[in-house]
């Protein structure tokens, strides 16, 4: 058993033991395998960076506002904060709180996905597109695929919401809530590395 | 009560199954890789039509005979997927997503075919048919392949999904089978930009587009047949007693 399960005044709570994989295994093999694809698409990003078309790339990086890259790491890490506090909050004492800070991540995923409209938004305006060049190419597809996995942390948050609003938060729930916690981290852990290389390098 | 131990067809079926998996992964490297040159790419989308003619005109023979095999392999997918689904099946009350999983392998074996018939096309007469005619026949088998996302991708979601729903002790494959069906279903995704793209690693005969979608493709159907092969040593899940079907031979 992953959980000890305790009961206090007619709610059941759980708290995790000291041997404890958060989630269950599968989310892990999930996790790692998007990690080795992401891998090797940071090793095409960074391959175009240092190959023939450096001196472009030098130059289409210029035009992209770090700060609106910069608002959206904000966003994200603010978001998985709000989620680990709430898985925090479904393990020890089950309240109305810990939905409410899962319904604060899911609005910072939002606001992500918001920001991220205006920016692409503001490039495909003025005749930026993933045709203009390799480097725009990259960063159109990829943080496209990033968003894709933004839409589906959505919905995963969403699940994880639903489970933590139960009466009693069960052993699957607590699952549920905490694998559903581990992709949107994961999220979070892909953009990291995606600003570093389209807006910093 | 009919369990894996005491029912030897069902066992016989899905090691049949299970095989038939395995059976066309290796006649997919025989006919794809080895000879077809479907992966790594014989040819290249950004490629001149006369170009495409060259290449093909010089391969003639073995890409004839690498259709054959991709034929093979890629029928194989009817057996392989029904297996998926008969186990899904044993441990429903009322059939649902096994029904769903026999519609979209159905309709992965059919497509996938194409892919196959458009390869044995154009190499029958490429100097009869105009330039772009034959250029035509392998932009036709890479979009089968590639751009048919929601079709494979949606066929991992539908195993995944009675897993992920099923009570605790009633999954069909274990836990993890359906997480790696969902990563599966997710590294087919870039295979949709080969509309967009004619070069780099985003065409058809790309790194993202083509490579990654097609080693998860072959790796899930490794793993699926697995997964039967478990089932079929009685050594996978097994539906609770009140699920197991009371079969005519005791």
């Amino acid at each position: 058993m992953m959980n000890s399960v305790v009961e206090t005044k007619g709610e059941v709570v759980t708290s995790p033991q000291q041997k404890h994989i958060p989630g269950e295994l599968g989310i892990w093999v999930f996790v790692a395998g998007d990690l080795m694809v992401f891998a090797a698409f940071f090793v095409v990003i960074a391959l175009g960076h240092n190959g023939e078309q450096a001196e472009i790339f030098a130059q289409s990086r210029a035009t992209l506002d770090m700060w609106v890259g910069v608002l959206n790491t904000f966003l994200l890490l603010t978001g998985s904060w709000f989620v680990a506090k709430g898985v925090e909050k479904c393990r020890s004492i089950h309240s109305h709180a810990a939905s409410r800070y899962f319904s604060a991540g899911i609005l910072c995923g939002l606001l992500f996905v918001a920001n991220k409209s205006f920016e692409w938004g503001g490039k495909i305006i003025v005749g930026i597109n993933p045709m203009t060049n390799d480097f725009f190419m990259y960063y159109f597809v990829f943080t496209g695929i990033h968003l894709l996995h933004v839409f589906v942390g959505l919905g995963v948050l969403l699940l994880v919401r639903n489970a933590s609003r139960r009466q009693t938060i069960g052993r699957n729930d607590i699952r549920t809530i905490e694998s559903g916690a581990t992709f949107w981290h994961l999220v979070d852990l892909l953009w990291i590395v995606l600003f570093a290389l389209f807006y910093l390098l | 009560m009919l369990t894996t131990t005491n029912d030897p067809l069902f066992r016989k079926s899905m090691t049949f199954c299970a095989w038939s998996g395995y059976m066309a992964v290796i006649f997919y490297i025989i006919g794809g890789v080895i000879l077809g040159g479907m992966t790594p790419p014989l040819l290249n989308a950004g490629d001149s039509p006369d170009e495409f003619v060259r290449k093909i005109t010089e391969n003639l023979p073995q890409l004839r005979v690498a259709s054959i095999f991709m034929m093979i392999s890629f029928a194989l997918f009817g057996s392989f997927g029904a297996g998926i689904a008969a186990q899904t099946r044993r441990f429903e009350i009322n059939p649902v997503f096994s029904y769903i999983q026999l519609v979209f392998s159905a309709g992965g074996m059919v497509i996938a075919l194409l892919v196959a018939f458009a390869w044995a096309l154009m190499s029958f007469r490429p100097e009869t048919y105009h330039p772009s005619l034959v250029m035509m026949f392998p932009d036709f088998a890479y979009f089968c392949a590639l751009f048919s996302v929601p079709l494979f991708g949606g066929w991992c979601v539908m195993i995944a999904l009675p897993i992920l729903l099923a009570e605790e002790g009633k999954e069909p494959f274990p836990r993890w089978v359906a997480y790696a069906n969902l990563w599966a279903a997710l590294l087919y995704v870039p295979g949709q930009l080969i509309l967009f793209f004619k070069d780099g690693p985003f065409a058809w005969h790309g790194f993202v587009a083509l490579w990654i979608p097609y080693v998860a493709y072959f790796g899930w159907i490794w793993v699926m047949a697995i997964a039967m092969s478990k089932v079929a040593k009685s050594t996978g899940n097994e539906p609770p007693p009140e699920l197991a079907r009371t079969g005519t031979a005791q």
